[in-house]
């Protein structure tokens, strides 16, 4: 008989689905890792090079500066004529630009902002000038477009002005260039050169500003201001001018350059040698040399010096090659009049040749270093890398400029040679040192593990460190560990061995009941009724810490006076809604007990107490150390005078045994308080004491109610899984150990669950997997303040959390997105390692449990 | 049984004293450790219990409706509100100095504790404050009078106050009691076409302005196919423009109506006056339900009781989710949910047969099966990440500029929705399915597969009519445990696609009817809204606890389903075992 075909063709369709469809989960499931690595890849591959020209443009005398328009169509220089060259980045096409009318004047000195708009030009016989050069965009129509359009490249046409490019089928946008020149200044005496100049705007649009620092020939420094004040009503306005001479200026200094802060209250004169006088210019009547400092040792002269943006980093590269970043920070050893200090944050790699040029970026900590030997490096300063290395081969550069989105480098060079690079640099600021190392941000007195990923100025540099964050959820995990482990594993333990099975048969769906809360329930349980509420009653919770255990011991001691038919009958679920009343007794008498409590261990009032500032810590350093203390006392009297109380126990009148072993544990719980109090007077002795450390300020969003949120999260995950490793001991084992004669306590203790330890350890391992990546508790209950100390508490703010929160408002592609990614691959392997630990454990649990 | 032997013995005294060493030492039965252990078991159900009591006395109590107080306080200011909590707290040193003695003696008492009471006050519209603590030792004189009603409208939260007088259709009417037949008509009617305003606003003019929206796009993508200038784009152009005057006529139409209905609605007025004796004016079509909150009767309560179940289950949120129902929430749970399931069952069980059936039992197979069990401990909000950056980003991405380049760069599948809220919850739970899947497959006997291939069916026939049929309660009990996981999850939804307040549903009668990129509202971040992100927490605190009794329920009937289908199907064929 043949098999019908149909069946042959069902058999292989259904065997070919299954498989790829099969295979194709497990892909796609395995894809996660692999997708997640993607995203996180280019943090780390840093920058590449997507282009490079090189073309000649008209030589000239030399360039002053050099600027790149904002879409990079436009490299636009200014020579010591005044004399503007622009040409097209792409084709090396050569514009017609209109120039600085300088009257013929040789200019001396020359200055101009980051962004390359406003300029300033010092002549020889004294006098200064401002100038502005915009090269803007604008978008038209295509009706309002010349004709005649000359064809640079694919997107770019000129009418030998301007630069337009196509955006859209109906729209250009229009490149070009525009000068303004301003009315000449009498700065220093008629005939004394200007030899450097600076200059900022400033003030409101109702009163602007502008403030000026030149030095001239003879070495005087001058700085002034003036303020234009337009009267509202007349529209008269009148300007006041202060002006003040710098002191402590030597008569033969060498001015390279002048720098002067964005709301001028600093101002940098660096002489050649690499001697930087810094001035406090807060008030412009009475400059003070704040500080003299020579940043350059040895007989390297200055090469190239400016500001990164912000103006608060000054990059010095010297004529050895070096490029370092200095910033001013308040120090308490500082030998300044004002306490600031120029320190030298960043020392970054050195060029092989004198540095002759410098460009910082208009968006970031990123700039350019140009050298003799015409090696053109692009690096970050927080970061401390050379991101790019790129090559002019020997050309003798002039200028260097960075484009304004940072996509683009031009260099000219003395001899009219023009070298473009397109350059993409997407992730400057992280490297592996910068996500888990310490990090020396502007402004920060020593380097420092942050994450702080926003913040409302443009010049805020975003600090992502994931460490705060992997040690929030760390945090978070360990106390609610501390919390969840001795209740799971008690819970389990005792549910498994010393309960009827069909008092288990209801414990245990109820506590895996709890498994299954969603933790958005839990996280608002926890930061809406939980926080105030342990807010409130935190002296009662440490004291039932303390009077909980205590009850339950007592409750047990008591129960030894019970004669033992009466022990054995009421032994199974009474005394367990006994161990149950006994709990919510306790419970309620340290409730009771809170404010009684908070007197003596918190001085009355434990917030003020937990600060630091007031009362006494010995007594909380006995609670934490007490139990060590009574475990210690409790395990030597067993070995010392065990014979003899063994003898008593082992009498035969119960009543007397058990009061017997009743005063034993008083007189040790009294013996390990006394230890406990000397052991904490010699710990903070010594100066360990836990305010400053375990507890300080106290917030309504801490670690504590978080631990015991995610200890409920956690507790039903160690209790089910555990319980099963405890129950899954081959029950000839159990027979065994109670055949020889061993108690249930013995046989649990020494039997069960030394073989079950394998698999209880890997119960604990998955609910560390499930507190490390809980989202919702952490963001509710938390607080998320990346913080990084162990005081419980305080807020914290965990991986997920932070994920969770800023993930939604993140730009793809930016680097807070993959940063983000890089935080949930972190998590997504510190869950996998300890999941496959765990079941690697359970495995062998499972092998062995097998060959008992 | 160690124990009943060694009792056995206590009982035979007395004994040499040989016998005695060997007796058991009373710490041989470890009793203070044992009770410490059972204490730990005692705290876990007690916790177990106070959360599912919380949870559910707050749910059950939150929408009975309470009395009215009138607090005069010492200063002489007079507040009127339910009662809605007390606590115990520390006055301030200044507050205690100003006290009387008497009080002061008491609060010394009680360790400086006093107590203070919560008052909903109510008229956030006239006083900016919606709650008040008003401490006990304050209070000179505390009234319920029976006039003061609690009203739900539509805005501000709720008012507390009295009827000054009414006007239905601009008249002023005097009005002896709330149960005036006219009254009650005209509020009917009032609400009745302040509902038919609003279907209509949303439902016709919704899909008028849908069309309208659907002509611009397909004008956009004639231009972006055969550019502004072609033939085709003019036609186009002609053609939909027609459409779009008939349609913009039916739009002048019905905003006639809803004009109409409003005006009508205007003359259905009620002034309420205040405890303070502010006035305030509402259109009876904004007051959702009053009632004399101090003389209400048992069938009243319960009336108001059921009323606001009904609302809560049945209508849409309003005052930013504080007040209203969960409806779009609800739905946007089921809908999530669901699609997850069809997503997540064939995938599962696919892998689950691959691994079990078809894929050769070696230490490969082995290494993924740990794998696949691991990944069931992969945080959830991992793969919320994956969700957005792979399905939203790239896939969703990928999908807008191949069949929606004339809405760019507005995304259609590009951003969160519930398709791929759904899909990332099904690669989230695929591993519980695959788990239960296997352990099911694997608990079919051998001997069923190899009597069935003996009797020569095929392979794919022996699974599909023996194996699993078989296996069914177990697939079931799995892709119920996942519905469950995935109903609860909140922290990867809020990345790829949820959302505080969704104008419109997933589902709705316009073409294509099933909207599977449109965000949605879930129960779970629901909670969380309202809980943080809301004006006042404190309001919204009953909401959601109320939604909290809801989710759980859900997810709590849901494993509870799961059991009684395992159960049922174990019967079912616990007669064909052979």
């Amino acid at each position: 008989m043949k098999t019908a075909r149909s069946v042959i063709i069902i058999d292989k369709a259904a065997d070919w689905i299954i498989r790829i469809g099969g295979i194709g989960v497990i892909v796609a499931v395995f894809g996660i890792m692999i997708f997640l690595a993607q995203v996180v890849v280019p943090l780390f591959t840093g920058a590449s090079v997507e282009g490079s020209s090189a073309v000649k443009v008209a030589p000239g005398p030399r360039a002053l500066m050099e600027v790149i328009d904002e879409y990079k169509v436009v490299s636009t220089s200014v020579d010591a004529t005044g004399k503007v060259h622009a040409f097209h980045i792409a084709t090396g096409t050569e514009l017609e630009a209109p120039a600085f009318d300088l009257g013929g004047k040789e200019v001396s000195a020359f200055n101009r902002t980051l962004n390359g708009r406003d300029l300033a030009f010092g002549f020889t016989d004294g006098t200064l000038r401002l100038g502005t050069l915009k090269v803007g965009g604008v978008v038209v129509d295509n009706a309002q477009v010349p004709q005649g359009l000359k064809r640079l490249n694919d997107a770019d046409f000129t009418d030998g002005k301007a630069i337009y490019t196509a955006i859209s089928p109906e729209q250009m946008r229009v490149v070009s260039i525009a000068v303004e020149l301003g009315e000449e200044t009498q700065a220093a005496p008629a005939g004394t050169a200007i030899v450097a100049i600076d200059y900022r705007l400033g003030g409101t649009v109702e009163r602007p500003t502008r403030s000026f620092i030149t030095v001239d020939a003879a070495g005087i420094g001058r700085l002034s201001r003036t303020e234009s004040r337009t009267n509202m009503l007349t529209g008269a306005t009148t300007t006041t001018m202060t002006s003040s001479e710098l002191p402590g200026l030597p008569a033969n200094v060498h001015v390279h350059a002048l720098l002067m802060t964005n709301n001028a209250d600093q101002v940098y004169v660096a002489e050649e040698t690499g001697n930087i006088y810094r001035y406090d210019t807060r008030s412009f009547a009475k400059p003070e040399l704040a500080e003299t400092v020579d940043l350059l040792p040895g007989d390297a002269a200055i090469g190239a010096i400016g500001f990164l943006i912000g103006e608060q980093s000054l990059v010095i590269g010297g004529s050895d090659g070096s490029v370092n970043v200095y910033f001013r920070l308040q120090r308490a050893e500082a030998k300044t009049s004002d306490g600031f200090q120029l320190v030298r944050a960043h020392t970054l790699e050195p060029h092989a040749g004198p540095v002759v040029a410098m460009d910082a970026s208009q968006r970031g900590k990123l700039f350019v270093t140009a050298d003799a030997g015409g090696d053109v490096w692009v690096r970050h300063s927080t970061s401390e890398q050379v991101v790019l290395k790129l090559a002019a081969k020997d050309a003798k550069i002039d200028t260097v400029a960075l484009a304004p989105r940072e996509n683009g480098v031009v260099a000219i060079s003395a001899d009219g040679q023009a070298h473009a690079w397109n350059i993409a640099v997407p992730h400057p600021e992280t490297t592996l040192r910068t996500i888990f190392g310490k990090v020396w941000y502007e402004g920060y007195p020593e380097p420092d593990l942050t994450w702080q990923s926003s913040s409302g100025t443009d010049a805020f540099e975003p600090k992502l460190s994931l460490v705060p964050l992997i040690f929030g959820t760390l945090k978070a995990t360990i106390y609610s560990l501390l919390f969840a482990i001795p209740i799971a594993l008690g819970a389990a333990i005792y549910t498994s061995e010393f309960v009827h099975h069909r008092v288990r048969a209801v414990v245990k769906p109820t506590m895996e009941l709890m498994a299954s809360l969603p933790s958005v329930v839990l996280g608002f349980i926890a930061a809406l009724i939980l926080a105030p509420l342990v807010e409130t009653w935190i002296a009662a919770i440490f004291c039932a810490f303390i009077v909980v255990p205590a009850g339950l011991f007592a409750g047990a001691y008591f129960w030894q006076l019970l004669p033992s038919n009466i022990a054995l009958r009421y032994g199974g679920l009474p005394k367990f809604v006994l161990i149950f009343a006994a709990l919510i007794a306790t419970g309620f008498v340290a409730f009771a007990l809170g404010p009684w409590f908070e007197r003596i261990f918190f001085a009355g009032d434990l917030k003020a107490w937990s600060t630091g500032g007031h009362g006494d810590s010995a007594p909380f350093t006995a609670m934490l150390v007490f139990p060590f203390a009574f475990i210690v006392l409790f395990m030597s009297t067993q070995g010392m005078v065990g014979e003899r109380f063994g003898h008593i126990l082992r009498g035969e009148n119960r009543t007397l045994a058990g009061l017997t072993d009743l005063g034993r544990w008083v007189v040790t719980l009294i013996a390990a308080g006394v230890l406990s109090y000397l052991a904490a007077l010699a710990l903070i002795i010594i100066g360990m004491d836990p305010r400053g450390g375990i507890v300080d300020t106290y917030v309504q969003r801490n670690t504590l109610v978080v631990g015991f949120a995610m200890g409920f999260a956690v507790i039903p995950i160690i209790y089910t899984i555990s319980e099963d490793a405890l129950n899954a001991v081959p029950e000839h084992l159990r027979a065994a150990s109670l055949g020889c004669g061993a108690t249930d306590w013995q046989t649990a203790i020494f039997v069960i669950l030394p073989t079950a330890m394998s698999g209880v350890f890997s119960a604990i391992m998955v609910g560390m997997g499930r507190a490390v990546g809980e989202t919702m508790i952490v963001v509710m209950a938390a607080g998320n303040t990346p913080l990084l100390e162990w005081n419980i508490f305080s807020g914290l703010r965990a991986l997920s959390a932070n994920i969770a929160v800023e993930l939604p408002e993140a730009v793809r592609d930016s680097t807070l997105y993959r940063m983000l990614f890089l935080a949930a691959l972190t998590l997504f392997v510190m869950t996998f390692a300890v999941n496959t630990f765990a079941e690697l454990i359970r495995q062998r649990f499972r092998k062995r449990a097998a060959q008992l | 049984m160690g124990v009943i032997n060694e009792t056995a013995r206590d009982n035979q005294a007395p004994v040499a004293r040989g016998a005695a060493i060997r007796r058991t030492d009373m710490r041989a039965r470890g009793e203070p450790a044992l009770w410490v252990l059972g204490g730990a078991l005692a705290l876990g159900i007690a916790m177990i219990a106070g959360f599912l009591a919380l949870v559910a006395w707050n749910g059950v109590m939150t929408f009975i409706p309470k009395p009215i107080d009138v607090v005069t306080e010492i200063d002489g200011t007079v507040t009127a509100g339910e009662p809605f909590r007390e606590e115990l707290f520390r006055p301030t040193a200044e507050a205690l100095a100003a006290l009387t003695p008497d009080w002061q003696q008491r609060i010394a008492a009680a360790d400086g504790y006093a107590s203070r009471t919560l008052y909903r006050t109510g008229n956030f519209d006239i006083y900016g404050e919606d709650f008040r603590w008003i401490p006990d030792f304050n209070v000179t004189k505390r009234e319920r009078p029976a006039n003061f009603l609690f009203v739900e409208r539509l805005e501000w939260g709720p008012f507390v106050g009295s009827i000054k007088s009414v006007t239905i259709d601009g008249m002023e009417r005097p009005i002896n009691s709330l149960d005036d037949p006219g009254f009650v008509a005209a509020h009917r009617a009032s609400r009745e076409r302040w509902k038919q305003a609003n279907a209509i606003e949303k439902d016709d003019i919704g899909a008028i302005n849908h069309q309208l929206e659907a002509a611009r796009l397909e004008l956009r993508g004639v231009q972006l196919n055969s550019g502004r200038d072609s033939a085709e784009y003019r036609q186009a152009q002609e053609r939909l423009e027609a459409a779009a005057a008939v349609q913009r006529a039916n739009y002048d139409k019905l905003a006639a109506q809803v004009e109409e209905l409003r005006r009508l609605n205007d003359g259905n007025t009620v002034t309420f006056v205040a405890v303070g004796g502010e006035e305030k004016t509402e259109e009876m079509a904004h007051l959702v339900r009053f009632y004399p909150a101090n003389a209400l009767s048992l069938g009243g309560k319960l009336s108001v009781y059921f009323s606001r179940w009904g609302e809560f289950l049945g209508d849409e949120p309003r005052e930013a989710n504080t007040e209203g129902g969960v409806l779009p929430a609800i739905f946007g749970t089921a809908a999530m949910t669901l699609l997850m399931v069809i997503a997540v069952a064939p995938f599962g069980v696919i892998t689950a047969l691959y691994l079990r059936e078809y894929a050769k039992q070696g230490r490969l197979v082995s290494i993924v099966r740990i794998s696949v069990n691991n990944l069931a401990g992969v945080p959830s909000i991992v793969y919320g990440v994956f969700g957005l950056g792979f399905f939203a980003y790239a896939l969703g991405g990928s999908i807008d500029a191949l069949f929606y380049p004339e809405r760019l760069p507005n995304p259609t599948f590009g951003t969160g929705g519930l398709l791929w809220s759904a899909l990332t919850l099904a690669l989230l739970t695929v591993p519980v399915v695959i788990v239960a899947t296997e352990e099911a497959l694997a608990a079919v006997p051998r001997s069923m597969r190899e009597g069935s291939i003996a009797c020569g069916a095929s392979k794919w026939q022996t699974i599909r009519s023996i194996v699993l049929p078989r296996a069914m309660p177990g697939i079931m009990t799995g892709i119920i445990l996942a519905m469950a996981r995935g109903a609860g999850e909140v922290a990867p939804l809020m990345l790829v696609g949820v959302v505080k307040l969704a104008p419109e549903l997933p589902v709705d009668g316009l073409f294509p009817f099933v909207h599977l990129e449109r965000s949605f509202m879930h129960l779970g971040f629901h909670i969380y809204d309202v809980g943080f992100q809301s004006r006042n927490a404190e309001a919204g605190k009953p909401m959601v606890f109320v939604t909290t009794m809801l989710l759980i329920s859900l997810i709590f009937v849901m494993n509870v389903v799961a059991i009684v289908i395992r159960n049922r199907l174990r019967r079912k064929f616990v007669g064909s075992q052979f």
